[in-house]
């Protein structure tokens, strides 16, 4: 088997757009071309995802984007696996090209939603995306009128939190840490400081869980370039993705059976892709981990192993997770204050990864990183994916 | 026009109908009999498509609770929780009582209640003090 690199990267503001989705891909699939120093002739694989979960109903997005690019390629596919999408299309597209069935590929995302959270003056109007946000749950969910999983993401957070006697204090103080290091980001969606005292003072949406602690169904798009030893021969700037690895848990959403705050499937990625990799947890400089609520976030830390179950949030308390800490997690803001466009996130977290391990992070580079992970996952981390980036020849 | 979209699968329409009747019931294999919620066509222990249908118990342990300020169909704040049924599994459902109420743990009974679109669900209430 041969190795495959991420030799191209590039993302939009994260925010609010106005452009067509189709326009914001295309402009992004351009810079990370030129990042990679590729040519849309030699794009060897081409995948994406749609462009949103309830507005835009288009599909067949990468033969568009081929067409639209003059792409003749050997593999072609839009997924559409929640969250986790443009995780998965980077494995397939690893695994094609360390098979050496292709020789790169292109994954792409761009999204432009339309979420209840934007329309909320005029629900009734709106009652297809209202629809279409509760079609997501299977009939035993559904009939109690979900257009969101935040009342599962509640319930967790509650078990967990009374389990190890975590004080409100510590999980907002989650969520302006991210803030912290989204400030340090100049394309993140939240420009202002956020205190602890400012999450605590906001309202509950679903309790435990305050309004500043959810993360927002923002727009925005990424793209990256996948490529084989072949084209990253003589790339001082080529990433290496040294393992990989997807788990799932038998579930949709909330679980009918065992503990809802707990996720088994995030734990046995991160064991894979650690051993395929050849590092060990303490290896790794700075990580990207999907938290959708700051309750989640050191769940998720606890998960993939960094600390012992319940403790950490006084490891982020304590500052072992940001500038200066043992391991850096979510320098990128996270899905709090990056922003969090759903189909487009694993690839803003790859993004981060490979800014990171090639120095050019700026005011938010983790000197001298040299090992890295993102961790990505779908529905109510029902799947997980985990990726270890290095620089390896 | 289907009115009840998020009704879907046919162990879905029937577990509803029950409960319009107030009969609280899921699926029991006829090969293996092991009991499903939720309910099923196939069973996933020994994959037979022969099933019965049984009373699920009427009381269980609520594991977590919280409240939905956004929905459709439902009152708002609705509170929601989570409820073990032994031998059964969770069942997420709606709670009859106000959050402040409520704790981790406390034994909680079924009763149905009716959505604003006239389908009959179950919810569970602690005792009455």
């Amino acid at each position: 088997m041969g190795e495959a690199y991420i030799a191209g990267v590039a993302m939009t503001d994260i925010g609010w757009h106005e452009d067509d989705p189709h326009d914001m891909g295309a402009r992004v699939c351009a810079e990370a071309l030129r990042d990679a120093g590729l040519l849309p002739a030699q794009v060897d694989g081409l995948i994406s995802t749609p462009h949103g979960y309830m507005a835009d109903t288009r599909k067949m997005i990468a033969q568009r984007m081929a067409d639209y690019l003059g792409i003749t390629c050997g593999l072609m596919l839009d997924v559409d696996s929640g969250g986790n999408s443009t995780s998965v299309a980077v494995h397939i597209a690893r695994d094609r090209i360390r098979e050496g069935k292709i020789s790169s590929c292109l994954v792409f995302a761009a999204q432009r939603e339309a979420p209840p959270n934007r329309i909320k003056e005029d629900i009734v109007g709106h009652f297809h995306l209202i629809k279409a946000a509760n079609s997501l749950y299977d009939s035993y969910q559904a009939a109690y009128g979900l257009i969101s999983p935040l009342p599962f993401y509640a319930m967790a957070v509650q078990r967990y939190m009374n389990l190890h006697s975590i004080p409100p204090e510590d999980i907002a103080g989650v969520a302006a840490l991210l803030r912290a290091h989204a400030l340090k980001h100049p394309q993140a969606a939240y420009k202002e400081p956020l205190t602890v005292e400012e999450v605590l003072a906001s309202s509950f949406v679903s309790p435990p869980i305050r309004r500043l602690e959810c993360s927002e169904m923002h727009d925005g798009a990424a793209a990256v370039v996948m490529v084989g030893e072949e084209l990253a021969r003589g790339n001082p700037r080529a990433v290496r993705i040294a393992g990989m690895a997807e788990a799932h848990d038998p579930t949709s959403f909330a679980p009918y059976r065992g503990e809802i705050s707990r996720f088994p499937c995030v734990g046995r990625a991160a064991r894979a892709a650690l051993e395929e990799s050849g590092y060990a947890l303490t290896d790794i400089d700075v990580a990207e981990v999907y938290g959708a609520f700051a309750g989640m976030e050191p769940m998720m830390y606890e998960e993939l192993g960094f600390f012992a179950p319940g403790k950490a949030p006084e490891a982020v308390r304590e500052g072992r997770t940001t500038h200066g800490g043992e391991v850096l997690l979510n320098p990128s803001g996270g899905r709090l204050s990056l922003g969090h466009p759903a189909y487009v996130t694993p690839l803003l977290e790859f993004i981060e990864i490979v800014r990171q391990l090639r120095g050019e992070a700026g005011g938010r580079q983790r000197p001298g990183a040299a090992v890295g992970l993102v961790h990505t996952e779908q529905g109510f981390i029902n799947g997980s994916i985990v990726a270890v980036l290095d620089k390896g020849r | 026009m289907d009115t009840k979209p998020y009704i879907q699968d046919r162990a879905a329409r029937e577990f509803f109908s029950l409960l319009e009747r107030g009969e609280f019931r899921t699926t029991r294999c006829r090969s293996c009999g092991e009991a499903h919620y939720p309910p099923r066509v196939v069973c996933p222990a020994c994959l037979g498509e022969e099933m019965e249908w049984v009373d699920l118990p009427r009381e269980g342990t609520l594991l977590a609770f919280t409240q939905q300020r956004d929905a459709v169909r439902c009152r708002r704040p609705e509170v929601l929780g989570l409820v073990e049924l032994e031998g059964i599994g969770n069942v997420f459902t709606r709670i009859d009582a106000p959050l402040e109420e409520l704790r981790i743990g406390m034994r909680v009974a079924f009763s149905t209640w009716t959505s604003s679109d006239g389908v009959a669900l179950h919810q569970f209430r602690p005792p009455r003090a």
